[in-house]
């Protein structure tokens, strides 16, 4: 049952790993080219929710400005992608690929988010050792055996388990944050989640100059997934006139 | 838990530095070796740059039931490493119908590191474990599987802090008059939980909670103590 | 004598309708033409032994080597073609090495037996590491052995089946040896019990006389581990077996 394997891509035609191989002048400069910023999740009394902005930056230039890069793996999995967007898009044709064989096999049983995480930290890890990683931060978060689960992959194969989880910017700016709130109320309902993460994507609009005023919002509860967005936020930059630094 | 990743932020600006396969992310072992019992202690502080990943990692792998293997460095070298053991625990299980005693569990992790000589498993591991004469004994071993059989060990981010610490507290070096007793394994973990509360004063690496796991003939024990969490 | 099978035993992975591979069997029956070779377990440890057909008068008996030290702990001793019986003794040799370089410990003997059992049982597979061998090894061996569990014997043939025995014969007096060893084999024996036993039973089935330039004795023990007699010791066992002996000649005579 290969079959996800057998897929090609066309991350093939611009992979740079051939021509390196046979030259020893050509070698591996892969950098992020298209790149989309912080992805922020979190996991409350009997759900996840994720959230990312759906802005593909190119450099400093706003590219995409309705890429959305949040993806239900199956019904209890959710994940969420940061960093370049032609990894990714490659990472979700792998994704698909891997679900319809878990579908193929016609047992009932979807693949658990903790598996799902697993397997993408072996993707990920096989591609750094080759010198050739997908240069992204995956974002996972679903229902394991009843419970909310998050966790997270980075480019190096890295992989964690937490009740929170922010990439990029947000690592600096939304973390802070969610752990006082989670620090003040330990278990928090679907509303309350909802409403911190909505605070912290505002955040990290006012402070991340890769982000972006739209983003989605995905919500995943054992009674099944909910899709917000996109959302916008309604920016006041009226007091930044009297920020000193910012004339 | 976090990833503080500004490459992708700033995409465009580094055409010209190489991709780098490994990470730092930190973390101390300690592990003491007693004359009928073994322990090991970890802290769960996973860390990258100035950002802390996660504050609930423990970095201590059971292998079997004799041995544990405490595991820090590069997380993800780490995470690969202790699959594959796990593996050829099972497999060696399944080939020799009895499970893998730790001299041979030594063994075989410093050959699973030298077979990556060049390109190696950025780890330091020590490796805890309980012998066929029932004495607890400690291997440690660099990245490229050079191994060292002792009695107590202090690896990762707060190794070099802590190994004149333990070598003063266990071996009694640099003290005068002093009655030498075997050590026992209350008095090894308090040493554990003295050493780590050091290490956390000064290294960044090393903090939010105490890991501690311990061998006997008839039991297994597992033990989390409490440490500063900034 | 095999008349009716002669549509299945052409091929080595073809099964006859009655679910049997000839090949296989032909290659058991080769066995039987080889050299007799006998392993007694004891609780101090094993003994092995062999027959040497010195078919000339010219040939250099000590270059017949039918037990050969596979690692310091574990000895073989092997009846049937005796070239195939060099791949197999490489093979095991290379798993005993190899598992003291991964393990840092002596493998145990049913391990180094299974191995080699893998081995056996390779042919007609081919894949992208190498062509099919075209025949299964027209071998059978005997390993003797101390490992942590004491001293083991174990029988594997060319179907690469391997069990453990208290006293195995293989080759062409292995049923009349078998017997014997039925008959005069209790676990209470001590090892020097066995050597005599079992020159005495080599004895019976070999053609020749038995002296110590036609016979191999190893032992394998918990301190020694694998020895094998000089001629000077060889002569000294053949002793205790003279007068048993001689109070069957008249038995071993009329068995002929």
């Amino acid at each position: 049952m290969n079959f996800y394997n057998s897929v090609n891509f066309p991350i093939n035609f611009n992979n740079h790993q051939d021509i390196s191989e046979s030259s020893d002048i050509i070698k591996h400069f892969h950098t992020p080219i298209t790149t989309a910023t912080s992805v922020l999740g979190i996991a409350f009394n009997n759900g996840v929710i994720i959230s990312a902005d759906i802005l593909g930056s190119y450099g400093s230039l706003a590219r995409f400005k309705n890429f959305s890069r949040i993806l239900q793996a199956n019904k209890n999995t959710l994940l969420g992608v940061g960093g370049d967007i032609a990894d990714f898009q490659y990472l979700k044709e792998l994704i698909q690929g891997k679900m319809i064989g878990e579908e193929c096999l016609e047992d009932d049983i979807p693949l658990k988010p903790a598996s799902l995480l697993c397997w993408l930290t072996r993707v990920m890890y096989n591609r750094r050792s080759k010198i050739d990683p997908l240069w992204n931060n995956i974002l996972v978060a679903g229902i394991q055996d009843g419970k909310p689960y998050l966790g997270f992959i980075d480019k190096l194969g890295t992989a964690v388990e937490d009740k929170l989880i922010a990439t990029g910017y947000g690592a600096y700016i939304a973390i802070p944050l969610l752990r006082d709130a989670l620090e003040k109320k330990p278990d928090l309902n679907k509303q309350e989640a909802e409403e911190l993460m909505k605070k912290c994507m505002e955040i990290l609009y006012y402070r991340d100059a890769r982000s972006f005023n739209k983003y989605e919002l995905a919500i995943l509860t054992t009674e099944g997934t909910e899709f917000k967005g996109p959302i916008e936020i309604k920016a006041n930059w009226s007091i930044s006139n009297d920020v000193c630094g910012y004339e | 838990m976090i990833l503080a990743n500004t490459e992708s932020n700033s995409s465009l600006k580094s055409h010209n530095t190489r991709f780098n396969p490994y990470d730092d992310n930190g973390g101390s072992i300690v592990a003491i070796g007693g004359d009928d019992f073994v322990v090991i202690a970890s802290d769960t502080r996973l860390s990258t740059g100035f950002s802390i990943y996660s504050r609930n990692q423990s970095k201590l792998f059971k292998l079997s039931k004799k041995s544990i293997l405490g595991s820090s460095g590069c997380w993800c070298d780490t995470l690969t490493l202790t699959r594959l053991l796990n593996a050829r625990m099972q497999m060696y299980l399944h080939e020799h119908n009895k499970e893998m005693n730790t001299p041979a569990l030594a063994q075989m992790l410093s050959t699973m590191l030298y077979y990556k000589r060049f390109f190696p498993y950025y780890v330091s591991n020590i490796l805890a474990g309980i012998e066929s004469d029932g004495s607890g004994w400690i291997y440690s071993y660099d990245p490229i599987g050079n191994v060292e059989k002792c009695k107590f060990r202090a690896g990762g981010s707060s190794g070099v802090l802590l190994q004149p610490l333990l070598d003063n507290q266990i071996m009694l070096s640099n003290l005068q008059n002093i009655d030498e007793q075997p050590l026992s394994l209350e008095k090894a973990i308090k040493i554990i939980q003295d050493v780590f509360t050091s290490a956390a004063e000064r290294d960044i690496y090393t903090g939010d909670e105490i890991r501690i796991m311990s061998i006997t003939a008839d039991c297994f024990k597992e033990e989390k103590i409490q440490m500063r969490k900034d | 004598m095999f008349l009716t099978r002669s549509e299945y035993d052409r091929g080595v992975n073809t099964f006859s309708p009655e679910g049997r591979l000839f090949q296989i069997e032909y290659a058991i029956e080769a066995i039987k033409l080889g050299s007799t070779a006998i392993g007694i377990c004891t609780s101090e440890g094993v003994v092995l032994a062999v027959e040497k057909r010195i078919t000339s008068p010219l040939m250099e008996a000590t270059t017949k080597e039918k037990i050969v030290e596979v690692d310091k702990h574990i000895g073989c001793a092997v009846s049937g073609l005796m070239a195939d019986s060099r791949t197999m003794i490489d093979r095991a040799r290379i798993e005993c090495q190899n598992h003291w370089f991964t393990y840092d410990e002596r493998i145990t003997v049913e391990s180094c037996a299974q191995a080699v059992s893998n081995l056996a049982i390779q042919f007609g597979d081919s894949d992208d590491d190498g062509a099919a061998m075209s025949r299964p090894f027209g071998v059978a061996i005997l390993f003797a052995g101390c490992d942590e569990k004491g001293p083991q014997l174990f029988h594997m043939d060319p179907s690469g089946t391997s069990f453990q025995y208290d006293a195995k014969a293989i080759g062409s007096g292995s049923e009349g040896a078998q017997q014997s060893l039925q008959e005069s084999y209790n676990r209470s024996m001590t090892l020097k019990e066995a050597i005599t036993l079992i020159l005495t039973i080599l004895k019976q089935v070999m053609e020749e006389k038995l002296n110590s330039n036609n016979v191999e004795v190893v032992t394998v023990t918990p301190d020694k581990l694998f020895h094998m007699f000089s001629k000077e010791e060889l002569d000294q066992a053949l002793e205790n077996v003279t007068p048993l002996i001689k109070d069957e000649g008249e038995a071993s005579t009329s068995r002929k």
